[in-house]
């Protein structure tokens, strides 16, 4: 009797451009399983994806709200990046956004009667400095009681929701509400500038550019950078360097948290302009896939960032034209960090087939 | 019925090293047959050709007079010659039972019936149906011996296999082996712990550098005539340099250092005391595992202990970090090249820039001085005959030989006064190995200090002035290399002491 034998050994090199070129790979695959997908629902595949990927972007209003999605992911990610980069798996950032957002959300009520310039920035800064506590939790019990950062800062996700929920329900309701889950709406001082009359773009976009340059810098041309790549790599070696570990990891959580709570409070005074049960459609999470699909290169990030930000608006058009549910955008996302992982793992290993006859095992 | 395994003019060559040279021996069933050595002695790579492993260069291999091949560990089976390796291959989620049949062509119950006919044979007691994870690691080697019994072996060889038991349990393996013995299966038995050749075997065959170099009964051997044998007799032959410490002052000060490891695969260190002076090579011998590891974590500061116990140049140093020893003209070079001392997948400069103190300025108020990295990198590249002059190329693209000289490069160019290095030549060639030598040897002439941790005998008494043996945590006292002969160093290696 013969048997099929899979073997599989290490590449012993991986070229700079074939790594960049597997998420493009992985987005193809991405696009041939979709289609796949969409022929057993009994659409038409070539029709379908167009409604998915091509529609939803072919007006400014579209490119516009693209961007709108965009913003908060890809800001996310690159905070996301800091952590992954030196082996720290924060899959919280959900939480931290929300708690950004409530904390944000909290001063923008206290600010509700007043208007003046210097509103605005205490609301982000607030934002940014919540997302960036309630990351520290799980930082610290890593370092100094030896936990698992990936289930508590993936706990304390449904944590901050059911406070967001708690206070939106209860403290924090709109008094004229009528008894909606929600607050009142912030005062126009506490509200992101529209760039474009009629689009919902918003000045959180710069927060985001200048946050991915800033990332730029210190991960390629500091110090801490050089630590953050080197503990990636090799905690041995960063051990032997005399690099700080649990400094370390405490400052890419705090990074990490800040960025997300920069994207909660974007949100709440951006688009949404109040606190309500769901100011953000899973963002946190869809920001680890668009980390990775970016290679955790703040360039890559950018562009995936606005890949994953188009499955959510297909997901939309395809509710409204194909009668699916919007959670098709969800298999997407899903479908890309299948393919990419996929492909990565070909990039590093190559797969060798061997037969052999039974007695010989 | 009669055994006659018979290797002949075995060869084996890795690139820089002879690992197995024209090695012939003879062995006879009802006889237990030592193969002693240090690391690196060539026993570990004439066993792995008798289990078909691997292939030797040249030579043959000749069980009952007829020569056989050994392309393969399935060849070596069906010639019935079991191993039973230092590293277990079992799977710990599966049963014992399942552990036996996955290697077994015969069915379920004609195995179960032969398992228990062994078990009781050998009064192994094993509950055949709980997983391999829930037994002590003396049981998971009786399974990897009934595995190799199944097969009713002729011979079976076993490697260093009381390296991971109890005293009791090494007891109770001897039991076994010479039950076995004694049922005819020939036994070969790898070790480097003389004790156990002496109270278990009746013939050593001693291996150094990939030689046989004497073959005998035990009966006819003491601990210190093994000793001598496995360490080499002629070492004092080699030249070393002129020393000129004697009156210089104490740079290092180790007192009372005690480690003690909550990894039960680590070694604890007990009651450690070791002084240096200025220009000073101290040498720690030692068969690996024995602690050299903790020791040299210890001394680059990986592992904090009491700030006490460490003195260098009269400061207490025992609480700082290896950046902050390295503030203090320290310097490191890991046992581990690849995955420790550089990083492969790190530039030439970026490897350089992991050896940064205050002082050295690579990076000024957080930022990375990229120029000031570079140009120190390409010093080095040039200082320390590094076959590149190319700072950005990666340097997974190094030989083993050219990043050991970066590496060495790297820490020595600042000029430290202690350079602690640990097995600094291990898998290098001839010509790297005695630029290393050389390097070495030209610090202590230019007054400054070294620490040479290594498994490399004929290494450490080219190199020391004063040598210690390290063994299972505890360092024997330290010893001018003049008076230090192969059998004191042996007698210490193997767990025996002197005077």
């Amino acid at each position: 009797m013969e048997v099929q034998l899979i073997k599989i050994e290490k590449r012993n090199d991986v070229s700079r451009s074939i790594y960049f070129l597997t998420p493009v790979l992985a987005i193809f695959l991405t696009l041939f399983g979709g289609g796949i997908i969409f022929y057993i629902l009994g659409f038409n595949p070539i029709e379908a994806l167009k409604f998915f990927f091509i529609t939803p972007i072919s007006d400014l209003y579209g490119l516009s709200e693209l961007l709108v999605k965009a913003t908060p992911l890809c800001l996310i990610a690159i905070g996301l990046s800091f952590c992954f980069k030196s082996n720290n798996w924060n899959i919280g950032a959900e939480g931290q956004l929300i708690f950004g957002g409530i904390v944000g959300g909290g001063v923008a009520l206290l600010f509700y009667d007043h208007n003046g310039f210097y509103v605005l920035p205490i609301i982000i800064l607030s934002g940014a400095i919540g997302g960036m506590l309630f990351a520290m939790i799980p930082a610290i019990l890593k370092t100094y009681f030896n936990t698992n950062e990936i289930l508590v800062s993936l706990m304390l996700v449904y944590v901050a929701k059911l406070l967001l929920d708690y206070l939106v329900v209860g403290p924090w309701s709109n008094p004229e509400g009528f008894n909606f889950p929600e607050t009142r709406q912030f005062s126009e001082s506490a509200r992101m500038p529209i760039l474009f009359d009629g689009l919902r773009i918003h000045a959180g976009i710069f927060i985001t550019l200048i946050t991915v340059f800033l990332s730029w810098l210190i991960l390629y041309k500091t110090y801490l950078g050089f630590q953050i790549k080197v503990s990636g790599l090799s905690l041995k070696t960063a051990k032997y360097a005399g690099f700080k570990g649990k400094t370390m990891i405490i400052i890419v959580f705090m990074i990490s948290g800040a960025c997300a709570g920069l994207a909660g409070v974007g949100e709440i005074t951006g688009p949404i302009g109040q606190l309500h049960r769901n100011i953000s459609p899973d963002y946190g999470f869809t920001a680890i896939i668009v980390a990775f699909l970016g290679r955790l290169n703040p360039v890559g990030i950018i562009f995936a960032s606005l890949i994953v930000a188009l499955t959510y608006l297909g997901a939309e058009t395809a509710q409204i034209f194909l009668q699916v549910p919007k959670y098709t955008g969800q298999v997407f996302q899903g479908m890309i960090l299948f393919f990419l992982l996929g492909s990565d793992y070909l990039l590093f290993f190559k797969i060798k087939f061997l037969s052999l006859k039974k007695n010989e095992l | 019925m009669n055994t006659k395994l018979k290797v002949s003019e075995i060869s084996k060559i890795y690139p820089g090293c002879v690992a197995n040279d024209k090695v012939s021996l003879e062995f006879g069933s009802g006889r237990i047959y030592a193969l002693l050595g240090e690391n690196g002695a060539g026993k570990s790579t004439l066993v792995k050709i008798l289990s078909g492993v691997v292939k030797p260069d040249e030579g043959q291999v000749f069980l009952n007079n007829e020569i056989i091949k050994l392309n393969s560990p399935l060849e070596a089976k069906k010639n019935n010659i079991g191993m039973v390796f230092q590293h277990f291959n079992l799977f710990e989620t599966l049963s014992v039972f399942e552990n036996l049949s996955i290697d077994s062509d015969k069915n379920d119950e004609d195995l179960r019936v032969l398992v228990n006919d062994i078990l009781k044979k050998y009064n192994f007691k094993i509950d055949l149906d709980i997983p391999v994870l829930n037994l002590s690691a003396g049981q998971k080697q009786k399974v990897e011996i009934i595995r190799c019994l199944i097969r009713n072996p002729k011979v079976l060889i076993m490697d260093e296999p009381t390296s991971v038991l109890t005293e009791q349990e090494t007891d109770d393996l001897f039991i076994s082996l010479k039950q076995f013995s004694k049922d005819g299966i020939l036994i070969i038995y790898i070790t480097h712990k003389l004790k156990e050749v002496l109270s278990l075997c009746d013939e050593v065959a001693v291996m150094r550098k990939g030689k046989v170099v004497s073959v005998s009964n035990t009966i006819d051997e003491k601990i210190e005539s093994l000793a001598n044998k496995m360490v080499g007799e002629n070492l004092n032959t080699i030249k070393k340099k002129i020393n000129n410490f004697k009156n210089s002052e104490e740079i290092l000060k180790i007192s009372n250092l005690n480690f003690k490891s909550d990894d039960p695969y680590e070694t604890n260190l007990n009651n450690l005391n070791l002084s240096l002076k200025k220009g000073e090579c101290l040498g720690i011998a030692g068969i690996s595992g024995n602690g050299q590891n903790e020791l040299f974590q210890i001394l680059s500061g990986e592992i904090i202990t009491e700030g006490t116990s460490i003195m260098f140049r009269n400061k207490e140093i025992g609480k700082l970090n290896p950046r902050e020893r390295r503030e203090y003209l320290m310097a490191f070079s890991p046992e581990d090249r690849i995955s420790q001392a550089a990083v492969p997948e790190l530039k030439i400069y970026e490897n350089v820039a992991l050896n940064n103190f205050k002082s050295s300025n690579f990076f000024e108020k957080g930022l990375v001085n990229e120029k000031k990295i570079k140009e120190h990198a390409k010093k080095i590249l040039s200082n320390f005959a590094v076959n590149t002059d190319n700072v950005e190329l990666k340097s997974q693209f190094l030989s083993g030989g050219n990043l050991q000289k970066l590496i060495i490069g790297r820490e020595l160019i600042t000029s430290p006064e202690l350079l602690v290095c640990f097995n600094p030549t291990w898998g290098l060639d001839v010509g790297a190995i005695n630029y290393i030598h050389e390097t070495l040897i030209q610090i202590n002439e230019q007054g400054k200090s070294s620490i040479l941790i290594s498994t490399d005998n004929d290494e450490l008494l080219k190199l020391s002035d004063h040598i210690c043996v390290i063994y299972k945590g505890k360092l024997s006292k330290i010893m001018n290399a003049d008076t230090v002969t192969a059998e004191k160093l042996g007698i210490l290696m193997g767990g025996g002491s002197i005077d």
